[in-house]
């Protein structure tokens, strides 16, 4: 097990290694970043001060270097527009969007774990197309468009909830389902298929056998299997929606990292792009390797070779 | 002997089963219900000139946010309406489809070739080479979609080559995972070794035996995808750095309708239902041909 | 002793398939008492594993029940509740499976699942159900019980792990126990280890045992009466000393033949001695069911379904032939096993 997560722990750490390289050669090669910086009618003195400056005049590899060795002291740099350090700026939108993800995730599970069993219960019944149906029904709904109704329904219909900004949890709701909906399908079908499975194995019909309630054959001997790689599919969703919270951000305004980006885009803000992309990405593969360590930790027969 | 026998043999047995499966993906329902749904707004893009007597592009500004024909005020000079800058909407509609099929199928092309090739590659060397490849993947998976097109397309100018290189560059993920799978299955089996005992070329064994034995999983995996681009070019509009005025899409005319929400919902309703049209057309035609050539893939 | 403890009368199992209905278990009768072990033999496909899952009431949920009596003691299990079920499920009826690498749940330890057993039957505390546990452990023989109880399913072995099914069995005191090919999964030795146990505990706490197998030599030893099963049918029921000393069905003869060599074990359930195998029928029996195979068949085979018929010494046997044993020709089977 040590040998394990020792093992994935490098991997992860060449991944976000290699990650943030990339990162940065989209932000330094793609275009000219001071240029960009610079705005659109700024005299080329102006430029070539800004390229001076920032140092975009050197290798790239010589900046990536010396970004890295900035970054792993703990200077993520300065933000040229706000006039802050870059820690600073993520710090304050961070909680909004780990919040948005967290709840997000738990509306994705509450919703499809409970329709995966269902489904899995009932197969190739009604109750099995009533369940794929309401996970799969809104996926060819853009997720704007579908936050969009979500604010057209309850906020401008019915005027249930608040439809922009961060203030109370009452904020959170709309956003939260508008980017948990999006994982739904996944999750549910992995369910269905690991229940379906569960439910036809040895130990199932051990406990049946047994006389043990149908609640405790269903959870404890059904869903603890099916769970398992559940677990590391919630993670992996968990990070694909911080990736993905730009979107519903930007609808709900929220202010998030995924807002502070798309902000961050239209101003030219180098250093707080290439921060968010990095932080974005590392999280990502943080949280597959907490999937894979869970997946192994779920299983006595993976945890106890 | 026999080895040989079978090699030439096998392709033309294997071969069968995916006209077996052309002729049930032609009896299912899914696949004429979405098949229609496509062929419909694929007219109606290509000939748009000839549906419409309105220039989508004409603003009008005596003329703006004319309600459409349901509505007690509006008239069928202008069947849904008219947008803020008076443009008429069913122009719009209809031309609007123009581009975000045109970014669909050219970024499926891209990606399809970049991830098919990687997968039939990691598939079927194995060993380093797909170690290697599910690395590089890895990566891919762990850059955030939305958030690297945003930059590059901010960055590097958003005109309509760009962004199709961009989505194409950004999704091949699915075709690799799924050709990598796919191959591995198949270099195994018997029609493969034998090619490889008679000393078919490599080149030979990846096209003509490989390839064409992975037909099935990869249209449903090109139907994914081509609905995965469309939306995300529909995202990028909408965030506004998709494609940029005087070229439009659905996921334009959405943004640009945006504050309208309040009052005018159907601004954002009309290319809004397109969009999940075409998408829900694209997934019942990939359901299809899923269902047909490996039913017990579904859910 | 008042009528026996399960009384099973006409039991039929039926499946739809596609095109039709198959009957694996077509009317089958039998009774076991208090303190008795019945085996019930025969081919994989014969019935018995159905016949046991319908008495649990566990039949898949494709399968059709018809009966006119399941009785365990009197009590019906004919269209019993699921709550019904519950309480009478490894309360009063246990049933041991075939491979007990499969049967535990491999996410939880030895005491907990023995626990979870205990306590869903008996308000007992945590750790009188542990107390209990470990009385069980010790009982079918497993050494340092205590260690047992902490640990999961794939850390022991078969053999450990088919004891720990019996102990699970015995938790709740049941009156009868259906095993179901016990031994099939285990190396020989550990066969032998594991029927001992089970007779033994037969013996001590004088619960009905159903013994079911496809290998005759399994149950010679242990079993007091014997039930050969063929296509749904029992074709043979009586005495263990009666039926093992001088088979009178074709069908048990057959089986007796295939009993393994000691030194040449066979673990699968195709029978070398019995070419063919057991054909699936779909409507009712017109004729003998074991006719295809039967070295000995004659023209009163074919005439008409064959009903059990009592022998001198009180055993009912389904078959044509003269009841005292006349009639067959040993070498018939060497002929048909040639193919001649």
């Amino acid at each position: 097990m040590l040998r394990f997560i020792v093992q994935r722990l490098l991997v992860t750490a060449l991944v976000i290694a290699v990650t943030s390289m990339v990162a940065f050669s989209l932000v330094h090669l793609t275009g000219d970043p001071a240029a960009a910086m610079a705005g659109e009618n700024a005299a080329p003195e102006d430029v070539e001060a800004i390229r001076r400056t920032y140092g975009f005049d050197r290798p790239i590899w010589e900046q990536y270097l010396t970004w890295v060795g900035r970054f792993l002291a703990g200077d993520f740099g300065r933000s040229h527009y706000l006039k802050l350090g870059v820690g600073e700026v993520l710090a304050e939108h961070m909680p909004v969007t780990a919040t948005l993800g967290v709840l997000a995730l738990a509306f994705a599970l509450g919703l499809s774990i409970p329709l995966g069993v269902a489904a899995a219960l009932r197969p190739n019944t009604i109750v099995d197309r009533v369940a794929l149906w309401i996970a799969v029904a809104g996926q060819a709904l853009p997720s704007f468009l579908f936050a969009l109704g979500l604010i057209y329904v309850f906020g401008v219909l019915l005027r249930w909830l608040p439809v922009s900004g961060d203030a109370t949890w009452q904020h959170f709701i709309l956003p939260s389902v508008a980017l948990g909906y999006y994982a739904t399908p996944a999750i549910m079908r992995l369910t269905r298929s690991g229940m379906m499975e569960a439910l036809q194995s040895d130990h199932v019909r051990t406990a049946r056998a047994f006389g043990l309630s149908r609640w405790r054959v269903v959870v404890r001997h059904g869903l603890r299997h099916a769970i398992i790689p559940v677990v590391s599919l919630a993670a992996v969703q968990l990070g694909f929606m911080l990736g993905g919270s730009i979107v519903i951000e930007t609808v709900f305004s929220l202010k998030g990292l995924g807002y502070l980006a798309w902000q961050s885009i239209q101003r030219a803000d180098i250093e707080v792009i290439q921060a968010i992309l990095l932080v974005i990405a590392a999280t990502y593969a943080v949280l597959t390797l907490l999937a894979d360590i869970l997946n192994a930790a779920l299983d006595p027969r993976i945890r106890i070779g | 002997m026999a080895s040989i026998a079978s090699a030439t043999a096998a392709p033309v047995l294997a071969l069968s089963p995916g006209r077996v499966a052309l002729g049930r993906t032609l009896r299912h329902g899914g696949f004429w219900v979405g098949g229609g749904i496509l062929l419909v707004i694929l007219v109606a893009a290509i000939l748009a000139p000839l549906l419409t007597a309105h220039d989508p592009t004409w603003q009008d500004l005596g003329k703006r946010l004319v309600p459409p024909v349901w509505d007690a005020r509006g008239s069928w000079e202008h069947p849904l309406g008219t947008d803020q800058l008076g443009r008429d909407y069913l122009a719009r509609l209809i031309y609007g489809g123009r581009i975000s099929l045109l970014i669909g199928f050219a970024t499926v092309l891209i990606s399809g070739a970049i991830g098919t090739a990687l997968g039939i590659a990691a598939g079927y060397w194995g060993g380093r080479v797909d170690l290697l490849i599910n690395f590089v993947l890895t990566i891919r998976l762990t850059l955030p979609v939305v958030l690297v097109a945003l930059v590059v397309v901010a960055l590097a100018g958003n005109s309509l080559t760009i962004l199709m290189l961009v989505i194409g560059l950004l999704l091949w993920d699915r075709f690799a995972i799924v050709t990598r799978s796919a191959t591995q299955q198949i270099a195994s089996r018997e029609f493969i070794v034998a090619a490889q005992a008679i000393g078919s070329s490599t080149g030979r064994i990846l096209f003509k035996e490989i390839l064409p034995n992975i037909t099935g999983p990869l249209i449903v995996v090109a139907s994914v995808e081509l609905a995965h681009a469309i939306l995300l070019e529909a995202a990028l509009s909408f965030l506004g750095l998709g494609v940029q005025p005087p070229l439009f899409t659905w996921g334009l005319m959405i943004a640009e309708a945006k504050n309208q929400l309040f009052f005018r919902p159907w601004l954002i309703a009309v290319p809004g239902a397109a969009l999940v049209a075409l998408i829900f057309a694209i997934n019942l035609v990939g359901d299809a041909v899923r269902d047909v050539t490996a039913p017990e893939g579904r859910a | 002793m008042t009528g026996p403890l399960l009384e099973v009368r006409g039991l039929k199992v039926e499946i739809a398939v596609p095109g039709g209905m198959t009957r694996p278990v077509r009317g089958v009768d039998f009774s076991v008492a208090a303190g008795e072990t019945l085996a019930i033999v025969g081919e994989s496909g014969c019935g018995k594993s159905l016949t046991s899952l319908a008495i649990m009431g566990l039949l898949p949920r494709a399968a059709r029940l018809a009966a006119e009596t399941i009785a365990l003691k009197g009590l019906s299990l004919i269209g019993l509740s699921e709550s019904g079920w519950r309480r009478l499920r490894g309360e009063r009826i246990a049933m041991i499976f075939q491979d007990p690498m499969t049967a535990l749940d491999p996410c939880y330890r030895i005491g907990d699942q023995m626990a979870e057993v205990l306590r869903q039957h008996r308000p007992v505390s945590a750790e009188a159900a542990r107390q209990r546990a470990l009385e069980l452990l010790t009982r079918v023989g497993i050494s340092s019980p205590e260690q047992r109880l902490t640990q999961f399913p794939h850390q022991l072995s078969g053999g450990l792990r088919q004891r720990v099914m019996i102990a699970m069995a015995l938790l709740c005191e049941p009156e009868l126990i259906i095993a179901d090919e016990p031994t099939t999964a285990l190396d020989v030795t550990i066969q032998a280890q594991i029927l001992h146990l089970l007779a033994e505990i037969q013996r001590d706490t004088g619960i009905g045992l159903i013994l079911i197998s496809h290998d005759l030599g399994v149950v010679a030893g242990v079993a007091h009466r014997i039930a050969v099963m063929y296509g749904g049918e029992i074709v043979e029921i009586g005495e263990r000393d009666a039926i093992l000393g001088r088979p009178l069905h074709p069908y048990t003869e057959g089986l007796m033949h295939s009993i393994p060599v000691p030194g040449e074990t066979r673990r699968g359930e195709t029978l070398g001695f019995i070419p063919g195998t057991v054909p699936r029928q779909t409507g009712e029996l017109t004729r003998c069911g074991f006719l295809e195979r039967c070295p000995y068949a004659t023209g009163r085979s074919a005439a008409g379904p064959v009903p059990l018929r009592e022998a001198a010494d009180g055993r009912l046997v389904r078959c044509v032939l003269p009841l005292d044993g006349s009639g067959r020709d040993p070498a018939a089977w060497t002929r048909q096993a040639e193919g001649v």
